[in-house]
């Protein structure tokens, strides 16, 4: 069915994602049609290729010492023993021990150098792959991904994310020069959008005869009068009313229980099934948030509430993936906006620390069970190949085909998708 | 102050060679020559003139951030005399609403929805409504917010500039040089410009010389901070890109302008109060108190150009120089001509900023249909050929629905004989909240009318405030429209309230076919009424 009844012409319009993945350089203010790829023919089966992203953000800074890059028995390593994993060689710390038989699913980046301990910093540097800079904010992952791998004729939004009970959810802002179509839309615990459900006593046929009386007059209006803002209005119900039509992905209740049950009945839990839910049903980036590791005070009882929450699911949603012929196409990114000090601190914390942590990908044009990067003996430097938070973002976008040199023009002024100081990490792509 | 008289001539023969060929003329003639002036085929490819029934939407919008009456509208349809237009924006601007409207857009201008936690909003509001209702000249609205530092109760929301930016000195240098001197000189903060060859790291400097010795006192973080100064502090910058690491400093000044100098005071009497343990200093010579001067002078000419810009901006949907801060010789105006008339006359009318809306309003290029001549859809934005489309404010939506559903005409029914103006304006008032929380942009940056966001079509559609304002009160539009039984009246009530302009035959046909075919008729007007609400035609100011 076609969004307007007016033919579409503008300047604007009909930059296909293909040519994106192409040669052709591509408009930032262009909303990337489909080319019929996403929607049409045989669209289950290309769906299931279509690539998708899936960031875990342990919010407050998870330690790399408690998770990925342990070092038992030195003076910085803490309590907490090793165990083996289903790599050969690769130990990670005793309280993942779920995640610990994904391993060979998992590609490590032990040489994390971000060089910021400032939370919303590390965060930004994290999410957009770029260092703070004035007068220009950066795109964050999940609108860079939304824009480029979504398509207009997506029924979900491109951007969701699911945010820890009590987080705060602006971030429209996040897509910046992309514009807030591709901003998240938030959920917060796990609850569908506001407003997304039909009040009592507005039927199915009155709705429908309401919104066809409003087409009518949008299409007399628009006759001579059409503009990319109209569009985008006119489109905005589009989407509102392709989204009431699928409110069932936002219930996870809808789920086996037994489903259910491997996830984890607790919050995030709930939160990552849901994001599974939405990532089957065509979300091209979801964002789930797990709080809070900012452990400045006993950082080893938290870090055994917090992981023992994150292993379970986490590990589950990785089988999950696998099992329907998803994770392939998925990309499952554990970041931080850092890590924590290797000095424990006279509260048995750990502080903020930037200089030598890791990330955790998996799936998408992922080599599963990777480790690059090395720390010294009691983790406070990186002593090979070292990364930022840029060569991260080279990577994610490498990892689901995307070609992380090439440029948005806002305002018609070259800006590269990622930095162009780094590259991305092929040590760990297919 | 008033502006010296020798500056206002210097600029004012800047400008002669333009103006001397028609400066009998009143502005908004002025306005329409230069605008069409070097435009080959401008004649052909300028849009008619409004109908009435769009002239009058789009004045009220700008002037009252609302909606006529479907009688205020009926009433200017019929109206034959050829002044008409003239009238109703000289009754718009001497009516109580365009106050409260210039507050909102003021509001957002000076503060970009950033929170209220030192100035609270209701002060702040009522302290922009009484300026503007006395059309207080805008210099001296501008040097009353810059001068202000919180000390005096009754003059504190004048403060809010500064306090609800916690006074971060990188910020109020960032935000003076965007809203009042159309530059937004922030990269400028590490090293020249890269990208805009005339901003300079040194002039970022300057304007923070005028703040650097500032700060709130007792602290950044008390609800009831003011603002203290400090006798000594010199600002110190090195260039990033300097291998070297010069390092250099400068006194205050505006960017591009003369330093102030200053004379250092006797050894000892520096300050008027001295600094001590919870003692607010006050310095023998401040020089924050140079700033608000400085920022208006005459011989700061992005003043004047800037309030011109913009204020030709929030009329006309699209800068002069647009965006409205990035005012660079890299980025030209489409109309050099046209802002420097308008700057040099907004100053020499002692910034009257009711003078200067009248005259744009008068213009025919303010007056020109939404409708391009047939064929061209995509004309050159910058040329104003085609009225542009205004996404409407969080608070022209507000106002706007509620007074389109008849909620505004229930409200007034429901306080009977004790309804003011002022009583239903804070029952509407209140109803604002919601369409804030999903329209308004976001702290801290320019309101874009972005209009594309899920929550914002799921507001519309679902949400309460909307459904709220539709369902039938005494007064209201639904119920008005249940006591018609004439489809043709009910088309042309619904049409007159919600669009502000009667059906066309279509339209007509269209409300009588679908109400005979409606099973529930009091659910399909309160659904008729909606499709007209959340039509584009309604959302935009067209």
């Amino acid at each position: 069915m076609p969004t307007c009844q007016y033919s579409c012409g503008s300047r604007d319009h009909r930059l296909s994602r293909r040519g994106f993945l192409g040669s052709t350089a591509v408009g930032a203010a262009a909303a990337l049609g489909t080319g019929g790829f996403a929607s049409s023919v045989a669209g289950r089966e290309l769906g299931k290729m279509q690539k998708r992203v899936l960031v875990i953000f342990l919010s407050g800074g998870v330690s790399q010492l408690e998770t990925w890059d342990p070092k038992p028995g030195t003076d910085t390593g803490g309590p907490f023993a090793t165990i083996p994993t289903t790599v050969p060689g690769t130990r990670v710390c005793e309280l993942l021990p779920l995640t610990a038989r994904q391993m060979h699913r998992i590609a490590l980046v032990r040489g994390v150098n971000t060089a910021e301990d400032e939370h919303g910093r590390g965060a930004t540097i994290m999410l957009t792959g770029r260092r703070p800079e004035a007068g220009i904010e950066y795109p964050h992952i999940g609108a860079v991904t939304a824009k480029l791998l979504g398509s207009d004729a997506q029924t979900l939004p491109g951007n969701i994310q699911v945010l820890a009970r009590g987080e705060g959810g602006f971030g429209k802002q996040d897509a910046a020069f992309l514009g807030p179509k591709y901003g998240p839309v938030s959920l917060g615990d796990g609850k569908p959008p506001a407003d997304l459900l039909r009040p009592a006593g507005l039927t199915d046929p009155a709705d429908r005869q309401r919104e066809e009386f409003r087409k009518k007059l949008n299409d007399r209006f628009a006759k001579s009068r059409r503009s990319a803002a109209t569009d985008a209005y006119t489109e905005s119900f589009e989407q509102a009313e392709r989204v009431f039509r699928r409110s069932d992905v936002f219930d996870v209740t809808k789920e086996d229980t037994r489903v259910a049950d491997r996830y984890g009945r607790h919050d995030f839990g709930r939160h990552l099934l849901l994001a599974r839910r939405l990532l089957e049903a065509g979300v091209t980036y979801v964002k789930v948030s797990h709080s809070n590791y900012d452990t400045h005070h006993e950082n080893f009882d938290f870090h055994i509430e917090q992981l023992g929450e994150f292993d379970r699911p986490y590990a589950a949603l990785l089988e999950d993936l696998a099992e329907r012929g998803m994770l392939e196409s998925t990309l499952v990114v554990v970041m931080s906006e850092f890590g924590r000090t290797p000095k424990i601190n006279h509260l048995y914390g750990r502080d903020h620390w930037s200089r030598a942590w890791a990330v955790a990908l998996a799936g998408a044009g992922v080599k599963g069970g990777a480790v690059v990067g090395k720390t010294n003996a009691n983790g406070t430097a990186v002593t090979d190949r070292e990364v930022n938070g840029g060569h991260l973002f080279h990577t994610y976008l490498r990892a689901v085909g995307l070609d992380p040199t090439k440029n948005f023009y806002p305002n018609d002024r070259p800006v590269p998708i990622a930095d162009p100081k780094a590259a991305a990490i092929d040590e760990i792509l297919v | 102050m008033p502006t010296p008289p020798r500056a206002l001539a210097a600029l004012a023969a800047i400008f002669a060679t333009a103006a001397v060929s028609s400066a009998a003329k009143p502005l908004h003639a002025r306005i329409d020559r230069l605008i069409a002036a070097g435009h080959a085929g401008y004649e052909t490819q300028v849009a008619p003139v409004s109908t009435d029934a769009e002239f009058l939407r789009r004045v009220y919008l700008d002037f009252a951030g609302t909606i006529p009456t479907a009688d205020e509208t009926r009433a200017f349809l019929v109206d034959t005399t050829p002044d008409k237009r003239t009238r109703l924006v000289d009754r718009l601007l001497a009516g109580p609403a365009y106050a409260r409207r210039m507050a909102q857009v003021f509001d957002v201008v000076l503060m970009e929805r950033r929170g209220d936690g030192k100035v609270p909003r209701a002060a702040w509001e009522e302290f922009l409504r009484t300026a503007f209702a006395e059309n207080r000249p805008y210099d001296g609205l501008v040097r009353e917010i810059l001068s202000a530092d919180g000390v005096d109760p009754k003059a504190r929301p004048a403060a809010k500039f500064y306090l609800d930016r916690d006074f971060e000195p990188n910020l109020v240098t960032r935000d003076i040089a965007r809203v009042f001197l159309g530059r937004n000189i922030q990269c400028a903060q590490c090293h020249d410009h890269p990208l805009v060859e005339s901003y300079k790291q040194a002039d970022y400097y300057g304007l923070l010389a005028f703040l650097n010795r500032s700060f709130l006192f007792p602290n950044a973080n008390a609800p009831n901070a003011v603002l203290a100064e400090k006798a000594d502090g010199e600002v110190n910058f090195v260039s990033v890109f300097d291998k070297a690491k010069k390092q250099g400093t400068t006194l205050p000044h505006m960017p591009g302008g003369k330093a102030i100098s200053e004379a250092a005071p006797p050894k000892g009497k520096e300050y008027k109060v001295a600094p001590a343990a919870n003692v607010r200093p006050v310095p023998a010579y401040s020089r924050r108190e140079q700033l608000a001067r400085a920022v208006t002078a005459a011989d700061n000419p992005a003043f004047a150009r800037t309030a011109a810009n913009r204020l030709w901006a929030l009329m006309l949907g699209r800068g002069i120089v647009n965006p409205v801060d990035l005012d660079h010789p890299g980025n030209p105006p489409s109309h050099p001509e046209l802002l420097d008339l308008l700057a040099t006359e907004f100053a020499a009318h002692k910034f009257d900023v009711k003078w200067l809306l009248r005259e744009i309003a008068q213009s025919k290029t303010y007056q020109r249909s939404s409708e391009g001549p047939a064929g061209d859809t995509d004309p050159p934005p910058e040329r104003y050929l085609v009225a542009h489309l205004k996404p409407l404010t969080a608070e022209q939506l507000a106002y706007a629905a509620s007074q389109a559903t008849g909620q505004t005409d229930a409200d007034r029914v429901a306080l009977g004989k004790t309804a003011t103006e002022a009583g239903i304006d804070a029952r509407v008032a209140a109803r604002i909240g919601p369409f804030r929380a999903v329209f308004a942009g976001q702290p801290g940056a320019p309101d874009t009318g972005a209009i594309t966001t899920l929550d914002q079509s799921l507001f519309l559609k679902f949400g309460p405030s909307v459904r709220g304002m539709i369902a039938p009160r005494p007064g209201s539009l639904t119920d008005r429209l249940g006591k018609l039984t004439d489809p043709n009246a009910i088309t042309d009530e619904l049409f007159l309230s919600v669009l502000t302009r009667p059906a066309t035959a279509d339209e007509r046909k269209d409300v009588t076919e679908l109400l005979k075919a409606a099973p529930d008729r009091p659910t399909a007007l309160n659904e008729l009424v909606w499709a007209l609400l959340a039509s584009a035609e309604f959302r935009f100011n067209h």
